[in-house]
């Protein structure tokens, strides 16, 4: 057991207050410049906030799990969603260990770039993150270290799965409140970023398309009645403006234009996932506003050993829910500090959502839940899910010279209707469609108009 | 989906390779990315009839069925000469009288009351459409470069409908016959529902088999290579281009399979099964990150048409139809085209140009070659009379240019001149003066001179006493004439042949941003056509077909709008388009504004008035999704301004484990106001219906 320090002399709930109000991170000592010198989380917290078992003075330890017989010890620990779903649903949190190697909290090159390019970001006249000579973004995160909500958002924005390209083969469960699942659906999700660059060549920026955030393609490969069904999204670098939107709608064999400005649709039927819901930013930055910090706390949430290689598709086991498939097999570490930041819809009329809230790591400055409210201001839907390290037991799935660090899955909760989306990602789907970073040929295969043809149902 | 993958079991087994006939070896890197995928659905649908009006194109639903109509025989004006002329014995009966026209001299005795329906029964039928699909699609991916796609559709129609046989009229005049190039399966039967059969006997659409109540084919065969901006695609496949729905302006590839639920599907479905496939190859090139370049060669496949008698044919079955599609060489025949698309932000452009043969077909009147003798009593006086002719080649004056076929005759007998006409004295055809006209105005023809082109193309027709005539009233009382002397009536041949083209279409959208919530991201696409020198079916059915440039425009306005916080955003689009010279389904213009017999003057020299200006259409559609897109309701309507209204709710519900039920309700008012035919939907009146289906999808 690790020798406790400094926390004896506090209460949990002096932790949890004191936690809320510091600004800047980090307990014992400031945690970017901690981070920035050491690479190590550690030094930057008392023990309760990194050792679950300190937190619950040995109730729960690393390694059980979180049910309902125990989980009011760690409710302060858990956002609403996911409480609910350990003490009413039967969902199951396994604990690990708190992951202290900051390095292990990401692409190595994005932590690496984030390092090397602090201090150089800054907002332009039209809101948009540039460098001090006001060009696009460099790569990294822009604002390392920061407390402050815009610059969170801002530095999500600009990169959604920190990897310059990312192919994600994803499986899509949908489960009815009776806990069957009605819908399945099997999709790719392609992100490619022409700016702010750190693998693929040219670097950082694609010139002819520097104008330009990302390309994005959501294409479903099953079910029949949406094989083929495909969305192109091109987002301009000004975050005020809103993507191009193409579609192959299977129904019309072509691709179309379509209006891009009603993001709060399910794609598909059965879905609780709208496109605005992407990373907790799916839309440009300023098409939300009053932007703002309201707390900081620990939590628990799914940052590391989502990756299940015991399936060789990746596949999680599942729990939970009236029929035990509700939800993935859940681990959860300490986070030892969330920063929790509100915004809104003011760009969307009508919008369902009045407000998101969402927690990120002060570590990485990653969204590790999400919880929006209705227009009446009640719960509306959660997001949790879990990153990983791609390295498990002996077994990798490499990124270039480092394991390949991405989200694993994902809930999405209706908290008014008990529907639950599950996604996960695998390492392939029928087609061919494999699990891929920073694999250039994504834009002819994925991210182009010949490509939507191509990818759409003959 | 129930997805497989078989390179890791089959491929290590070497079974992959043995089942697919490969000699390469299993673990060969050729074919290590190899991976199939299957998917598929079953569905049942049905269509069931809310009107009373059974299809009039169908002899079971023949407006004249249940009417007695009067007929009244006359002396031709070719025989005049010989009883009459100035010097004749009618001349000298009753001096003063105008011999010389259709109408003048009633034939006593002969003239009668008809009632089509005394031959020909009449059907009542609940439903319009009840058919089980099933569709699988598999796809074979070699490598990242190469795969096989193989889609399969196969529909069967249990046939629930209360058919009309045509053996039901063998009694009457030996039944309905055809000639050489006649197709028992089509006329002399049940009816047919899924054969194309052309003149000559044969099935041309490849990789299709079907029979009279099942259809199975491939909509897509294709091997598909990709590389980088490239895409290659050869085999069978259906081609899609443009940004409106339902108008097919850019949409020129592929002919439609009107055959199965004809246009009568979801609107929001457009032509997703009805583009027949194309035996083609297509490249497509990604030339820069802004332009997209698309092209095709293929073999020429024609619109298929629904079979006579099944529930949404549109080619009254008076008629019979020979498909010149092989027999002038058309199967042969390639097609292609080019398009180039380019996005540019908010601003995006389009250029197609294709050279093709017109899809749709165009129609004349054709040679019957059923050598069938006019009979009953007026039939047998005038195969007495025709018989007293001089046959031409016996020498004396029934040699040379100056031929006249009141003296003379061509042919041995009456049989052998209507086989030389485009008629056919059957039962099954056109009984009265009547019915000739208000089938004429429906199907947008001219029913005087459409007539005339009938006798003065044909020396058949001639050889009997038919002369052209001037005004309706004489148009009437030749045809009562000689619907009498068939002793039933006439059936009227026409041929559909195809014409090359050049197709240049040009687009341009403009995508909205504005402060103004309803107006952003308003998304306008104009798009436009022009085809110089198209072929059209002349409304007069005669030899010479219309050729004229024609131009289509449409403008498409489309959005998605959130009317509620509680609903998903509401899809809304909004399209307009014109057209210069024909109706949307390529009928052409001057054939509109036709009237019944009662409703012309007599004196009427033409019995259409034409459209003055363009044809114009407007569509409104949107479909609202219920939260979790669980729930839709969908709507969509096809307004003609000449007084004609097609319009569709519908519902969609998503239960859940791969079942589907969608149910809509086709809406059809051609006599909103003024003439009926003078608007586009009159012509689809018969087919109010509510369909539902029933899908399943594995």
């Amino acid at each position: 057991m690790t020798p406790l320090r400094w926390s004896s002399r506090l209460s949990r709930r002096e932790l949890l207050q004191r936690g809320a109000r510091v600004a800047g991170a980090g307990l014992l000592a400031p945690l970017w410049p901690t981070i920035a010198a050491t690479g190590e989380i550690g030094r930057a917290y008392p023990d309760e906030l990194l050792s679950i078992e300190a937190y619950t003075k040995g109730r729960i330890k690393t390694g059980d799990f979180i049910t309902a017989d125990n989980v009011e010890h760690v409710k302060d620990l858990l956002e609403p969603a996911k409480y609910h779903h350990v003490a009413r649903m039967g969902r199951r949190l396994k604990v690990v260990p708190t992951t202290t190697d900051w390095m292990k909290l990401g692409p190595w090159e994005y932590l690496e770039a984030t390092l090397r390019h602090q201090g150089q970001a800054r907002f332009d006249d039209q809101g948009n993150v540039v460098t001090a000579d006001g060009q696009p973004w460099i790569g990294g995160h822009p604002f390392p270290g920061s407390g402050d909500a815009l610059e969170l958002f801002a530095g999500l924005t600009l990169s959604w799965g920190r990897h310059d390209a990312n192919l994600f083969a994803i499986r899509e469960s949908n489960v009815a409140a009776g806990g069957n699942v009605d819908y399945r659906y099997d999709l790719v999700w392609a992100e490619l970023s022409p700016v702010g660059r750190l693998v693929l060549e040219p670097r950082p920026y694609w010139t002819k398309h520097a104008d330009k955030l990302r390309f994005n393609t959501v294409v479903y490969t099953a079910p029949e009645s949406e094989r083929g069904a495909s969305y192109l999204n091109i987002w301009p670098y000004d975050q005020n403006e809103f993507p191009e939107l193409y579609g192959y709608v299977p129904h019309f064999r072509r691709v179309r234009q379509f209006p891009t400005n009603q993001r709060f649709e399910p794609l598909v039927a059965g879905s609780a996932l709208y496109l605005s819901d992407a990373w907790a930013a799916g839309d440009p930055l300023h098409t939300w506003g009053n932007y703002k910090v309201i707390g900081r706390q620990p939590l628990l949430a799914g940052v590391s050993g989502g990756w299940h290689p015991e399936h060789e598709n990746w596949e999680h086991p599942v729990q939970g829910g009236p029929k035990n498939e509700s939800f993935f097999d859940s681990v959860v570490e300490m986070v030892p500090e969330t920063i929790i930041c509100e915004a809104e819809p003011t760009g969307f009329t009508r919008a369902p959502v009045s407000k998101k809230r969402v927690w990120f790591d002060a570590r990485n400055w990653m969204p590790v839940a999400m919880v929006t409210y209705d227009r009446q201001g009640l719960e509306f839907r959660s997001f949790d899910g879990c990153y990983s390290l791609y390295e498990k037991d002996g077994q990798r799935f490499m990124n270039g010279a480092h394991p390949y660090w991405s989200w694993a899955y994902v809930h999405a909760y209706e908290f008014q209707t008990g529907r639950i989306t599950r996604l996960e990602q695998v390492r392939e789907l029928s087609g061919g469609h494999k699990t891929s970073v920073n694999d250039e040929s994504i834009y002819d295969k994925y991210l182009t108009h010949v490509a939507l043809q191509r990818l759409g149902r003959v | 989906m129930n997805d497989f993958h078989v390179r890791q079991h089959l491929l290590k087994s070497g079974a992959l390779a043995v089942g697919l006939g490969l000699s390469v070896p299993a673990s060969a890197g050729l074919f290590e990315d190899m991976d199939v995928s299957f998917g598929g659905f079953v569905r049942a649908e049905m269509a069931a009839r809310t009107t009373a009006l059974e299809n009039p194109n169908n002899q079971g639903g023949n407006y004249f069925n249940d009417r007695s109509v009067g007929r009244t025989a006359f002396v031709p004006p070719a025989l005049l000469p010989v009883v009459g002329g100035s010097d004749g014995l009618l001349q000298v009966l009753v001096p003063g009288t105008e011999l010389g026209e259709w109408g003048s001299v009633v034939l006593p005795l002969f003239g009668d009351n008809i009632r089509r329906g005394d031959e020909i029964v009449s059907v009542d039928n609940d439903f319009n459409y009840t058919v089980l699909r099933a569709e699988g699609e598999v796809g074979i991916r070699f490598s990242s470069e190469l795969r096989l796609i193989a889609r399969v559709r196969a529909v069967y129609d249990p046939t629930f409908y209360d058919e009309w046989d045509a053996r039901s009229v063998e009694q009457f005049n030996n039944g309905i016959e055809g000639g050489e190039d006649f197709d028992e399966r089509l006329y002399t039967r049940s009816p047919n529902y899924f054969d194309y059969i052309v003149a000559g006997g044969n099935t041309p659409n490849p990789l299709e088999w079907t029979g009279r109540d099942y259809q199975v084919y491939f909509p897509a065969l294709v091997l598909e290579y990709n590389t980088g901006d490239f895409n290659f695609r050869i085999g069978n496949q259906q081609i899609a281009w443009g940004q409106s729905i339902f108008f097919r302006v850019f949409d020129l590839p592929n002919g439609l399979d009107l055959r199965r639920h004809s246009i009568l599907d979801r609107a929001l479905e457009e032509f997703s099964d009805k583009r027949v496939p194309m035996l083609s190859a297509r490249l497509s090139y990604q030339m820069t990150d802004n332009i997209l370049l698309d092209s095709y060669v293929g073999k020429f496949q024609p619109t298929v048409l629904g079979n006579p008698n099944t529930p949404y044919n549109i080619i009254p079955v008076q008629f019979t139809v020979q498909d010149r599609y092989e027999q002038g060489g058309y199967d042969d025949e390639l097609v292609y085209g080019l398009r180039l698309k380019a996005d540019y932000g908010q601003w995006g452009w389009q250029a197609a140009a294709s050279r093709r043969y017109g899809p749709e077909g165009v129609y004349r009147w054709t040679k019957s070659g059923v050598n069938k003798q006019l009979t009953g009593p007026l039939g047998s006086l005038v195969n007495v009379l025709y018989a007293a002719k001089v046959p031409a080649g016996d020498g004396g004056f029934c040699n040379g240019g100056a031929f006249d076929a009141t003296l003379c005759r061509r042919y041995a007998d009456s049989g052998e001149a209507l086989a030389n006409s485009p008629f056919e004295a059957s039962p099954g055809g056109v009984y009265s003066a009547d019915e000739w006209f208000r089938y004429a105005a429906e199907v947008r023809l001219d029913g005087i001179t459409g007539l005339n082109a009938s006798i003065t193309d044909f020396d058949g027709s001639q050889d009997v006493y038919a002369t052209p005539v001037e005004n309706a009233r004489q148009a009437a009382a030749q045809l009562n004439t000689f619907f009498i002397a068939a002793n039933d009536s006439l059936r009227g041949h026409i041929e559909r042949e195809y014409f090359q083209e050049n197709v240049f279409a040009l687009g341009v959208s403009y995508v909205n941003e504005s402060d103004n919530d309803f107006l952003n991201q308003l998304i306008f696409n104009i798009e436009a056509q022009y085809t110089p020198e198209r072929t059209f079916t002349n409304i007069t059915l005669g030899q010479e077909y219309i050729r004229q440039d024609e131009y289509t425009v449409s403008l498409v306005i489309d959005k998605w709008h959130r009317f509620f916080a509680e609903f998903p955003g509401t899809y809304i689009v909004f399209q307009a388009l014109t057209k210069n010279r024909s109706d949307l389904v390529g009928r052409h213009l001057s054939g509109y504004g036709g009237k019944p017999l009662n409703e012309l003057e007599p004196t009427a020299t033409r019995a259409t008035t034409g459209k003055n200006d363009n044809a114009n259409y407007v569509v409104f559609g949107f479909l609202q999704p219920f939260p979790n897109k669980i729930w839709e309701i969908e709507f969509a309507t096809l307004f003609d301004p000449e007084g004609g209204i097609f319009a569709q709710p519908g519902v969609r519900w998503n239960p859940g484990k791969g079942v589907t039920v969608e149910g809509f309700y086709n809406y059809i008012n051609g006599e909103l106001w003024g003439n009926p035919n003078d608007n586009l939907l009159s012509t689809l009146d018969f087919a109010e219906e509510f369909t539902l289906r029933l899908t399943y999808q594995f």
